[in-house]
């Protein structure tokens, strides 16, 4: 085994040259503006199919992305063949096929004034770690198989079987060089390590089941190792011999797992490029309470070293904390600067970086779901979504959810073949309480959270 | 008005050039058997070199104008190694010896895995060939044709929706199409070139009545040149996107519960694709995770239904020259006359079982291995018609528009949301309905079907399957009565 340092996967001095010799190039042939972007990454993932070792795999990517501005108009290009003869003939196709297009006088690089600074190294946010650089084969071998609980789990009493369990470890790094023609230069690196599990158990009738679990860290100390088969293994257990359960209004506790499901709505909704078209339960939302005063949600990009950290948005504008949505009150469309010029609003930046959640309970923060259970006594706990939407326009949804029914603060039995239906914006005005357990390895801070006469089908 | 420049080249797929495909990727076989013999170096049992050049652009129209547009280039070459059933998979972006044999390098790692013999090899697979013909001559290339005329269709297609319902507040019209040359070669020396056209076009309107917005969709996607785009597709598309938009403001949430469902015709092939055909592919069923693993040869529902995947629809979005790992386009009935005839197999679960592969392997790009994947998936048609269906029903739901399907494989149970459809009530179609969900389990839906109409359609919507890689797939089904299904409403 080579024993090499890993740093393929993070952009050389020579490669930071070849993405500036593109924006060069369309400049040259023409173009007004440029922004040129070169993402490198490194993927290197080790999988087990019961207890032994099924697929390794090597990715490496190297782009270059080019938006060019002409004439008062613009396109995106991208290509992954780069050399210099490649990159000069790419920058002459993207500035000619840019000027077949219509002109639209609010395409433009955003205001120098507001782009960031600071992003010269990558290592900035705090995201990367340099363990990255010394894993080998062996070690990721060894980690993928320390999840493993095949064998070792016999049939249980319960007359349940382990059919298949896959564990895969996976460790990557993801390096960012973006520069525009008005001077700003900005880098962003980040390592990832992640670990996750599925099994699949029978029960004594046949019928089968199934559970997933994760855990991902950008530093290699922090992920959390050895615990996912086993955790994937309970919730699959968990899940043996539901029962119906009667239709009508609940409470509903919803996981922390996969709470985030009915947030992503909202975050789509405040982006102004679906406001502009109409297309967002949202428009006209801008300053004004919408929604109950227990929802408080931030924007925090400038937690170093947490997932979703970044000093500059995919356009180079400076990213700062700020509030999404205040007491219920709407504090910021997702706008850039193109959103900006054609709506006549202040622009913000592209896109949500680390959205947080805050806690809310009435006389005290709760911690988890089953805090939230004990405070509420009775309804259905919400574990899983199967299928379903959110119609964009009108908020109107309907999700598939998989879980459990609980009295008294305890949960009774599985329940499955469940529906749930409402409005984004009553659910959310319906918000008991938000709980203080969001897991630390993911982007989106997003706790259990608890609605109150929610409607659910069965 | 500018027209496309006609191209012609038509081809057949046993001629395609193979020379000139390895002057695209600067390899001669000699160097492309030393790839292979690298990869192999540590002991793998079977190598496959996926090379790609894929070329994608798209205009889009907003705000009546089309003032935005892009093109990608990716290019790459994907080396895959077996052992046993185990996999080692790397690529390299650059076709540079170098770079490729570092890739095979990485790729001939997993032969260091402990793979005890189970006396199962990979064998060279003799093809059934079909037919000879290309499933997707092009007559115009996309990159022939004058972007000028693509814009001026776009906006043509606007005006179209604007003139047929004026509630059109906001009218979104895009095009994209793709050309990409790929070359395989594998460790028995089988050399295989496809050149793979996919063209679509998809219209969404926002309609507003008396304050309230609704919104819909509509697209068509095919393997074919820029003839596709055309003024009778263009009015088929334009007449799509605003027929029921009355009936969508109308429409209301039924009261939920468990009722029968009649699926209409088309892309009611969804739920096919999703809650059984995920099932039918050979790796859940190989690793034990299927529902319906072990059940070859079994009786698993009526014997009126017979279910296909089909790569061999000349000019369909699943069609398929050649797999992704060379083996030729098949048509696979999966169920047939109710009983479970075949699971969708690519070579490693081939292998597995001992049976031919069926044609399956497909991947995203040459930055994924192949694995099983649909293609074309419907139901063959049955005698009843979709009246007779539907006057069968005394209170249930007909629904003909579907998004968001999702099944775990595991215990097959599925969810549908339903964009729109109708209550039926003592067998008429009655109210307008949207925005529901339909949950079910897969095997017990399919034993459920207890009516076929004989209107099958095949949906040549974007349909893109999202099984951990993005391929394109289509679906269809005729009219289905299922017994009984969760319908969730209020």
């Amino acid at each position: 085994m080579e024993n090499e340092r890993n740093i393929a996967g993070l952009i050389s001095e020579k490669e930071k040259s070849l993405a500036l010799f593109c924006m060069e190039a369309a400049l040259r042939h023409g173009a007004a503006q440029v922004r040129v972007s070169l993402s490198k990454s490194v993927l290197d993932t080790c999988g087990m199919l019961n207890g032994e070792l099924d697929k390794v795999t090597h990715s490496a990517d190297r782009s270059v992305f080019l938006n060019v501005f002409a004439d008062d108009r613009y396109g995106t290009f991208s290509t992954n063949m780069l050399d210099e003869k490649e990159l000069e003939s790419f920058a002459a196709q993207a500035v000619e096929s840019v000027r077949t297009l219509a002109r639209d006088s609010c395409r433009r690089l955003p205001d120098p004034e507001r782009t960031a600074k600071n992003a010269t190294s990558g290592k900035e946010a705090g995201l990367y770690d340099s363990r990255y650089e010394d894993m080998v084969s062996e070690q990721r071998y060894e980690i993928a198989r320390g999840e493993c609980i095949y064998g070792k789990y016999g049939q249980g009493s319960d007359g349940i079987r382990l059919v298949s369990e896959e564990c895969e470890y996976s460790d990557s790094v993801d390096d960012n060089f973006t520069a525009d023609s008005l001077g700003f230069s900005g880098r962003h690196t980040e390592t990832s390590f992640a670990v996750c599990s599925e099994v699949t158990i029978e029960d004594r009738a046949g019928r089968k089941y199934s559970g997933y679990w994760w855990d991902s860290s950008p530093f290699a100390g922090n992920l959390a190792t050895g615990q996912c088969s086993d955790a994937a293994l309970k919730r699959a257990a968990a899940q043996v011999n539901p029962a119906s359960h009667p239709g009508g209004r609940f409470c509903m506790v919803v996981d922390r797992s996969v709470s985030s499901r009915l947030v992503s709505p909202l975050i789509s909704a405040l982006n102004a490029a679906s406001i502009q078209q109409e297309s967002s339960f949202l428009k006209d939302s801008l300053d004004k309470k919408i929604f109950s005063d227990r929802l408080t949600m931030i924007d925090l990009p400038g937690s170093t070293g947490k997932p979703g950290a970044r000093l500059f948005d995919s356009e180079g504008v400076a990213t700062c904390d700020m509030d999404i949505i205040r007491d219920g009150v709407v504090r910021t469309w997702y706008t850039n600067t193109y959103m900006s010029l054609k709506m006549g609003i202040k622009p913000t930046v592209e896109g949500v970086s680390r959205p947080v959640l805050m806690p809310y309970g009435e006389d005290s923060l709760l911690a988890g779901a089953g805090e939230i259970m004990s405070k509420c006594g009775s309804g259905i706990y919400v574990t899983g979504f199967n299928g379903g939407n959110c119609n964009q326009t009108t908020g109107n949804f309907s999700y598939g959810i998989e879980g459990f029914a609980f009295n008294d603060g305890k949960i009774t039995h599985p329940v499955r073949e469940m529906v749930i239906t409402g409005n984004m914006i009553t659910l959310w005005n319906s918000l008991l309480y938000a709980g203080n357990d969001a897991r630390a390895c993911t982007r989106w801070q997003i706790p259990s959270l608890c609605f109150e006469n929610v409607d659910f089908s069965a | 008005m500018q027209t496309c420049r006609l191209a012609v080249m038509l081809h057949f797929k046993t001629d395609m050039d193979k020379q000139a495909f390895q002057d695209r990727f600067r390899v001669s076989i000699p160097q492309l058997e030393r790839l292979v013999g690298t990869a192999l170096s540590q002991g793998g049992d079977y190598c496959d070199l996926y090379f790609e050049h894929t070329i994608y652009k798209d205009l889009l129209l907003k705000d009546g104008e089309v003032s935005s547009g892009s093109f990608h280039i990716d290019y790459g070459v994907g080396i895959r190694v077996l052992k046993g059933d185990k996999t080692g998979y790397s690529y390299s972006e650059s076709t540079e010896m170098a770079d490729m044999l570092c890739a095979a390098k990485a790729a001939a790692q997993i032969a260091q895995a402990e793979a005890p013999d189970d006396g199962k090899r990979y064998v060279r697979h003799n093809p059934k060939t079909l037919s000879d013909a290309d499933l997707y001559p092009v007559r115009t290339g996309w990159e022939t044709c004058s972007p000028v005329w693509l814009m001026s269709m776009l906006g043509k297609l606007e005006t179209l929706v604007r003139a047929k319902d004026s509630r059109a507040v906001k009218v979104l019209a895009r095009t994209a199409w793709s050309e990409s040359s790929i070359m395989m070669f594998n460790s028995f020396g089988e050399l295989t070139c496809d050149f793979r056209p996919l063209g679509s076009i998809v219209v969404s309107a926002v309609f507003s009545e008396n304050g309230v917005n609704e919104s819909k969709t509509s697209s068509r996607s095919f393997r074919q040149g820029a003839e596709m785009i055309s003024d009778r597709l263009l009015e088929e598309l334009a007449a799509d996107v605003v027929s029921g938009i009355d009936a969508r403001f109308q429409a209301v949430r039924p009261k939920g519960g468990k009722m029968p469902v009649v699926m209409g015709a088309g892309a009611s092939g969804i739920l096919l694709h999703e809650a059984m055909g995920h099932s039918f592919e050979a790796d859940f069923n190989r690793k034990g995770q299927s529902v319906f693993s072990g059940m070859t040869g079994k009786k698993i529902c009526d014997s009126s239904i017979s279910i296909v995947d089909d790569g061999t629809i000349a000019g369909n979005r699943g069609a398929c020259n050649y797999d992704d790992e060379g083996i030729p386009g098949q048509k696979t009935y999966m169920v047939r006359d109710g009983i479970l005839e075949s699971y969708l197999h690519d070579r490693v679960s081939a292998r597995w079982y001992g049976v031919d592969p069926t044609g399956n392997g497909r991947r995203e790009s040459f930055r994924f291995n192949p694995i099983p994947r649909m293609r074309a998936t419907y139901m063959e048609n049955g005698q009843a018609t979709k009246e007779d269906l539907i006057s069968s029903v005394k209170k249930g739901i007909y629904v003909d528009e579907f998004s968001n399907g999702q099944v775990k494989i595991g215990e097959g149970d599925f969810t549908f949301y339903v964009k729109s459809g109708f209550l039926i009530e003592n067998g008429r179609l009655t109210a307008p309905v949207k925005d529901i969900n339909i949950i079910g389990n897969g095997p017990e839906a399919l034993a459920d079907i207890t009516g076929v109409g004989n209107d099958l359609k095949i949906d040549n919507s974007t349909w893109t399957c999202g099984k951990d890689q993005s391929v394109a797939v289509s679906c269809g089904i005729p009219s289905v009565l299922v017994r009984s299904l969760t319908v969730g409403g209020e």
